[in-house]
């Protein structure tokens, strides 16, 4: 059932070509470059026949009937959709129920928003002193009350209605200075005070600190990499401008409705907004969000087609026939999936040309949709059946969707949003800049994760794997087995899945970012150590279980040693996380461990080497532990899993508090 | 991750009768009659009720065997905390009591500062300090001691024109504008009063404010529908596949060397999977009332939901049946969805409109029209499913 290793497959990590003889007998001299240069050619173009051969079959093997039905639908929702752009979806029309009487100056309040329904006082009914009754709302004369459990909803709805009825009242008066007497000009300016990064801007604003909780926030900003000095400098015209405009305040001619230009237009380091209280806006960039968003959604369509055509492959042995060819298995894919991939880049770039984003938008979304593929090949690897499939591609979606979405929303407040690549498409479309720091740090982790995914498909992509009928994580174990091949390969294993855990930490953090501080640590803790210590342990565990190694005592603890050595290692790169001030977080410390904060606690070098070493230590031996767990099968490693998570969670509260 | 593996390997070992019944093993032959018998059903098989139990019987394994169903809740449970989330973090973006937050600081400089102030007060969590001298108020926003400087003048209009400077970015400005927009409507408010005789409409007024969960009309309008509707848009997408899948790996042949009819099997499937959605959305409404959001007749939703789910299982059996392959038939299956939740905008009240009014008790004669619509409609499309059965040649499938 685990399947030898195939020869296809099992020097896929090394070479290029895998499982050709001539390539290993070959000795080093020219003519086995010219000959690598034109296996190269030759593979290319292999690729690209596997590429021809899957648009052929896909536009070919569409029926007329679903083009028409396709078609049919698309009009009749471009038609709805337009006609009900105006008024929207109506999803809150009615839902409370007023009673009033048709004189009272209220019933046109009703009557004017969408929400309410009027019943005149006759018809009402209220049962049990107020409790329940036939109306959410009632209003005799000017008194208003609220009946029944969503009483209070709704008169808090009819309070937004009023508002709503008296504005609308007064821009239909002729007298508008009299409407609107309140003219308010916002005007943001950017206040670098306490930042590390930048030089302080004027004497007055330099070592000052503002209360406790702003301070934390503002000087987390201002470690940011897109506040440059260049913003600095803007910001320092601002103040001298501002000062300079003393005398006239604002242009008071100006009809001030007119000028409700939106805040997120510009995002330059100053914007500045006039009108009536009604139009100020908290400074939100909403509508970049929903045109980033419009970026995530074809992929959720194309994905769907991806998973069909491979999962095509391995119904009635299709891909068998694939599989003799003289493409090798990572040909195929690579060839089946170009053409995918090629799609979503010209969709990408079709919407970039369309909202007006530039070149930094198709570079961030390129690599989630490498990431939406990737997980699909993986899936459509795994899936025992198109329902199972179906879920699993709905999983991928609504998984990455929130992966990309949801960090994004804060991108303007804090630079954890940068885990997401949507936030690059978000701060393109808002015009302003990124630096590489900050674009490397949002879609290294995803490009190398959408890489290791792939690679874990591939080692499925053989017979034993594509035909069997065997559960999702007994496949899983499978795929990960056929990369494990004596000792050496278990600390690249240890490597390559940091990416893994790097992307789960931040999503963590992403996820439980307005949870309550103490709750989110207690889960950030032992997530954190939990997804380590599977990423440590889950190769030993599927190489003791597909016997690719002796189920000993000392195999387990010089297992356990490289991997947790190799892991630590691997870590220490994530140190990029510094780079963007994410340890000001303390949710970041707790997920990614004290050694964050390690170069601002230690005193000397003693201690700074003893924070650094002791981490090693832990790894070891937490790796050991759950080795010798999986040398006895499934249900110690789960218990060994377990014991290593808490000791490693341990260790790292008990540093924490050490330290602070 | 391997937990399943042992669970298998005891039902490789198990009986191969039983075996042959779990999707596990589901390759070439699954006979789905001869294990029912087999696994004391025979009584049943008497009647043609007796098959079609054990072709849904038989589905309804192969989901839980591949844990899909556990999948599929746990995909509803993301989706509603993920729209949860978003709300509870825009609503807490944009009400500061919400998130128990601390007062924020103002300064005020400038003519006639009064009217602001007394505005100010009576806003919970804003705080004014006056000063006289703009230098001064400047320098505490510059070093933090205030979040943003407030400068009021009158122009010749008698305006009043208020300038606000405010920090560039982050959370922090988010509330206090949100802060300053109430503070300076209710100034509005005042003036538009005291302007009252320029004015041909006077302003009605503004009913106290109360303490009302901002979730509300987010449960009940998206919510509710959105758990409610999950459940059936899945279940169709399930018999989509499974039809589409018995199809191409050539099983459904075998089934009809049975005694069972291709609308015998047809119909298993179709209720097997439609009877899923309602009993997902009892529990999600279930789950709602522990939580105290309850719903004003959770009999009616079900109701609601059992007759969306036969409409779109019916739909999806009719299109996996026409539809050649798989990756066409949920392509037709899910823009159909979509189109259908769109085109139904025409209707005097959009399903989840109906859903809402119903949960809050606020229904009209339009919604039990429209519940009796879709009860019609969910029979017309298992009959459509019925017909489309009929309209086929089996064994051009």
């Amino acid at each position: 059932m685990s399947g030898e290793p195939d020869p296809s497959s099992s020097h896929g990590e090394v070479d290029s070509s895998d499982g050709r003889p001539s390539r290993r007998a070959g000795d080093e001299t020219e003519s086995t470059q010219r000959s690598r240069a034109a296996e190269l050619r030759d593979s290319c173009s292999r690729i690209v026949r596997v590429a021809r051969w899957e648009i052929s079959r896909t536009t070919g093997t569409v029926d007329r009937k679903t083009v028409f039905v396709l078609l049919a639908v698309a009009i009749a929702v471009g038609i709805v959709g337009f006609a009900a752009a105006d008024d929207g979806i109506g999803l809150e029309d009615e839902i409370y129920v007023v009673g009033v009487d048709e004189e009272n100056p209220y019933h046109d309040v009703a009557t004017a928003s969408d929400q309410f329904r009027t019943v005149p006082l006759e018809a009402v009914r209220i049962d049990d002193g107020g409790a329940s009754g036939n109306v959410d709302v009632v209003i005799e004369d000017r008194r208003i009350g609220y009946v029944g459990e969503n009483g209070v909803a709704a008169y808090d709805a009819f309070r937004d209605a009023v508002e709503a009825y008296n504005e609308a009242l007064m821009a239909g008066e002729d007298d508008e200075t009299a409407a609107y007497p309140v003219l308010v000009e916002i005007e943001y300016q950017d206040r670098s005070f306490d930042g590390d990064l930048e030089p302080p801007v004027e004497s007055e604003a330099d070592e000052s600190d503002g209360s406790g909780v702003e301070d934390s926030e503002d000087s987390a900003e201002g470690e940011a990499p897109e506040e440059t000095d260049g913003e600095d400098s803007a910001s320092d015209e601002d103040t001298v401008d501002l000062e300079g405009d003393e005398d006239e305040p604002t242009d008071g001619d100006e009809p001030p409705l007119e000028s409700d230009e939106d805040t997120d237009a510009g995002g330059d380091a100053n914007v500045t907004v006039t009108g009536s209280p009604g139009d100020l806006e908290p400074p939100f960039p909403f509508q970049s969000l929903i045109l980033a968003f419009l970026f995530v959604v074809p992929m959720n369509f194309v994905i769907q087609a991806y998973g069909s055509t491979i999962m095509d492959e391995r119904i009635k042995r299709r891909g068998e026939l694939l599989l003799v060819s003289p493409a090798s298995s990572r040909e195929i894919v690579a060839g089946k999936t170009l053409p995918y991939l090629a799609g979503l880049v010209g969709i990408v770039v079709a919407i970039t040309l369309a909202i007006g984003g530039g070149f930094l938008s198709v570079a961030a979304t390129v690599p989630i949709a490498l990431l939406f593929l990737a997980a699909t090949f993986a899936g459509a690897m795994f899936a025992r059946s198109f329902k199972e499939l179906t879920f699993v591609t709905v999983t991928i979606s609504v998984v990455l969707t929130t992966y990309v979405f949801i960090p994004a929303i804060f991108t303007d407040v804090t630079p954890i949003a940068l885990i997401s690549p949507l936030t690059l498409v978000v701060m393109d479309l808002q015009g302003e800049s990124v630096t590489l720091g900050a674009y490397l740090v949002s879609t290294i982790p995803v490009y190398l994760t959408a890489a290791v995914v792939f690679l874990l498909g591939l080692g499925t992509y053989r017979e034993e794997d594509m035909f069997a009928q065997k559960p999702v994580p007994t496949k899983v174990i499978d795929a990960i087995a056929v990369r494990v091949h004596g000792k050496r390969s278990v600390p690249v294993l240890s490597i390559v899945f940091v990416p893994f855990v790097f992307v789960a930490q931040l999503l963590a953090i992403a996820l439980l970012f307005a949870a309550p501080p103490l709750l989110t640590f207690t889960i950030i803790f032992f997530f954190a150590a939990a997804v380590e210590e599977v990423a440590k342990s889950v190769h030993v565990y599927a190489g003791f279980s597909r016997a690719r190694f002796e189920p000993t005592l000392a195999a387990a603890i010089v297992l356990g040693t490289l991997s947790g050595a190799a892991f630590f290692l691997a870590e220490k790169g994530t140190q990029i996380v510094q780079l963007v001030g994410l340890h000001e977080f303390e949710s970041a410390i707790a997920a990614f461990g004290p050694e964050t904060m390690a170069g601002e606690v230690a005193d000397g070098p003693v201690v700074f080497a003893g924070l650094l070493l002791a981490p090693l230590i832990l790894h070891v031996v937490t790796a050991i532990i759950s080795a010798v767990g999986a040398t006895r099968g499934r249900t110690s490693y789960v218990v060994a899993l377990g014991l290593a998570t808490a000791v490693h969670a341990l260790y790292n509260i008990g540093v924490i508090l050490l330290v602070t | 991750m391997s937990r399943d593996e042992p669970t298998r390997e005891r039902r490789i070992d198990g009986g191969s009768d039983e075996q042959t019944q779990e999707s596990v093993q589901r390759g070439p032959n699954p006979p789905a009659p001869a294990g029912a018998s087999a696994n004391g059903d025979g009584d049943a098989r008497e009647s043609r009720f007796g098959p079609r139990w054990a072709v849904a019987c038989r589905e309804l394994r192969s989901l839980r065997s591949e844990k899909t169903i556990i999948l599929a809740i746990a995909i509803q449970l993301f989706i509603a905390a993920f729209s949860s989330f978003l709300v509870v973090g825009f609503v807490s973006m944009y009400d500061p009591d919400g998130l128990g937050g601390q007062d924020i600081d103002v300064a005020i400089v400038g003519e006639d500062p009064a009217t602001l102030e007394a505005a100010a007060d009576d806003q919970a969590g804003l705080n004014t300090v006056r000063y006289d001298d703009r230098a001064a108020a400047y320098g505490t926003f510059e070093n933090g001691q205030v979040a943003a400087v407030l400068e009021t003048s009158r122009n010749e209009h008698d305006q009043l024109v208020v300038d606000v400077t405010a920090p560039e970015e982050g959370i922090e400005t988010t509330l206090l504008v949100v802060q300053l927009r109430e503070t300076l409507e209710a100034v509005e408010h005042d003036e538009r009063l005291a302007n009252a005789d320029r004015l041909a409409s006077t302003p009605l007024t503004i009913p106290d404010e109360v303490e009302a969960s901002p979730y509300v009309g987010f449960t009940y309008t998206i919510l509710v529908p959105l758990l409610l509707f999950l459940p059936a848009f899945i279940s169709g997408s399930i018999v989509v596949d499974s039809l589409i899948e018995e199809r191409e790996r050539g099983t459904l042949e075998l089934l009809r060397v049975t005694p069972l009819s291709l609308a015998d099997v047809v119909d298993a499937k179709l209720a097997a999977t439609a009877v899923l959605a309602p009993m997902q959305a009892a529990a999600w409404l279930a789950l709602l009332a522990v939580n105290g959001t309850t719903v004003a007749r959770p009999g009616v939703l079900i109701l609601v939901v059992a007759a969306l789910s036969l409409l779109v299982v019916g739909l999806g059996t009719v299109v996996a049946l026409v539809a050649p392959d798989r990756r066409q038939a949920q392509l037709l299956y899910s823009v159909a969805i979509v189109g259908a939740l769109v085109v139904s905008t025409l209707l005097p009240e959009h399903p989840a409109n109906t859903v809402a009014k119903v949960s809050l008790g606020s229904a009209t004669a339009t919604t039990w029209l429209l519940v009796a619509l879709y009860c019609l409609l969910g029979a017309g499309a298992f009959l459509a499913a019925r017909a489309t059965v009929e309209r086929i040649d089996p064994a051009e499938l």
